[in-house]
């Protein structure tokens, strides 16, 4: 019964502990089976560690014994502790002494030394995960944005279509237009052609008939001549032109 | 508590409770776990950076079919580095430097690419047998030689390992011991023997890492002649 009032605690009391914590406690007894199996939503985790002096000591502690002991407290503490340790040869000065010595100067020295390159490639990594996936981000917007101008103008050109038409529907008009007048020429002249033979025809005709007449005429002129008006025109005409002559000689 | 120069090879116990097994799990404690975000903090940035650094390095030579084996050399890489690593410690023990460890590592890793090869492609691993354009005469002596580098590869793999790390422990602990004990008599002869162990300490943290690099190197190799 005890144990339920636990479990119905539990998740308030979860969640009333600092984060990291919080979490730490759900992954280990969720395998026990001592709490629900979820604490979502999960609260972020803060973006840097607790703050560490000497690499080593929580600032805390430093702030836990500053009431009672000032600044100088804990400092105090530890080599109180220390000298402690090695007098009462708690603490054996041993080879491993000089070892540890050692193995703690390399680690301190790369520490120092590489420690901020370490730091900057790590959040570079970082950096460049997050750089690509806005750039996707604001490439996608990019895309977007530029379909929704072309859609505008698109748009804007459906507009102007009425335009269009109404040009369009003029060009056809006055080409149906040229087209009959064209045809309306071809009818007319075409006309005019068959008109113009006819009347050919009839002038044709008309001159025919006179010529034929005049040869008729001029046949029955020359079989009605006799032989005696034949001759008085011949003197008639001899008479004339000697005296032409004379006029003639007379003039030059 | 004074210290002999075996203590730092024998296997931890604790009131008759071997603790051999912890000392071999604790590694794994100190890598950050998977957290299901997508920007970690700088920790698992670095780790996971160097774990795929240290994939592609060993999975780049081999085909398709020996990414099989990705995980196991990506893991024992990253067991043997901070083992070896952690061992740098005071008062530390490294499972590395017990022989028994490394063989039982070595070999059947080993075994398990020897059989790969000869039963995917038996001719093809008996071939490695006899490097090529060996003078007729020289063959069977060389077939010889060269199987009894095959068998001797386990071997060489577990004591390369366990000669390194225990060669360079017992270096550092005999310098320092000499160091210690030279300190009240001739601190100048100490100091400069400080200075040895310093250079002895910086050597024993390159050697952690690369003895880690050419087991996981050599087992891939193997693993590329027969897969």
């Amino acid at each position: 019964m005890l144990s339920r009032l636990v479990l119905r605690a539990a998740p308030a009391a979860l969640r009333a502990l600092p984060p990291p914590v919080a979490v730490g406690v759900l992954h280990t007894t969720r395998p026990l089976h001592t709490t629900q199996q979820s604490l979502a939503p999960v609260p972020p985790l803060p973006e840097k560690g607790g703050e560490v002096r000497h690499g080593l000591i929580p600032e805390e502690f430093f702030q836990f014994l500053y009431p009672k002991t000032g600044v100088t407290g804990p400092y105090m503490l530890g080599t109180g502790l220390l000298l402690y340790l090695l007098s009462k040869e708690i603490y054996v000065v041993n080879h491993e002494t000089a070892a540890a010595a050692c193995i703690l100067t390399v680690i301190v020295y790369a520490i120092k030394k590489f420690g901020p390159q370490v730091a900057a490639f790590a959040d570079k990594l970082n950096e460049e995960k997050m750089a690509s996936a806005l750039a996707m981000k604001n490439d996608t917007i990019q895309t977007l944005q530029t379909a929704i101008e072309e859609e505008k103008k698109e748009q804007w050109r459906a507009e102007g279509h009425s335009y269009l038409f109404d040009a369009k529907r003029n060009n056809i008009a006055m080409l149906l237009e040229a087209n009959y007048r064209e045809r309306l020429l071809t009818v007319y002249s075409e006309v005019k052609k068959r008109l113009d033979y006819q009347v050919a025809l009839q002038n044709l005709k008309r001159q025919k008939e006179q010529d034929h007449m005049i040869q008729w005429v001029e046949k029955n002129v020359v079989q009605s001549i006799t032989p005696q008006q034949q001759k008085e025109s011949i003197a008639k005409c001899i008479l004339d032109l000697k005296a032409l002559s004379k006029s003639a000689h007379a003039t030059v | 508590m004074n210290l002999s120069f075996f203590d730092q090879f024998s296997s931890p116990s604790l009131l008759g409770i071997p603790l051999i097994l912890i000392s071999m799990v604790f590694p794994a404690l100190l890598l950050p776990s998977l957290d299901n975000r997508w920007i970690t903090n700088r920790l698992s940035t670095l780790q996971l950076w160097f774990i795929n650094l240290v994939t592609k390095q060993l999975m780049m030579p081999l085909d398709k079919k020996g990414h099989k084996w990705a995980l196991i050399l990506t893991s024992l890489m990253i067991f043997l580095l901070l083992i070896n690593l952690l061992g740098l410690l005071p008062y530390t023990f490294t499972p590395t430097t017990q022989l028994s460890m490394n063989l039982a590592l070595a070999f059947p890793l080993w075994l398990a690419t020897l059989l790969t090869g000869l039963r995917n492609q038996p001719s093809a691993s008996l071939a490695h047998l006899l490097p090529e354009g060996t003078p007729t005469p020289l063959i069977p002596a060389l077939i010889l030689i060269e199987t009894t580098s095959l068998l001797i590869r386990p071997l060489a793999l577990g004591v390369r390992l366990t000669a390194n790390l225990t060669a360079g422990h017992l270096l550092i602990q005999l310098i320092s011991t000499a160091t210690t004990a030279l300190f009240s008599t001739m601190p100048a002869v100490s100091l400069l023997t400080f200075l040895v162990l310093f250079l002895l300490t910086i050597l024993e943290v390159a050697v952690a890492m690369i003895q880690a690099y050419v087991f996981v190197l050599l087992l891939s190799l193997y693993l590329q002649e027969n897969i």
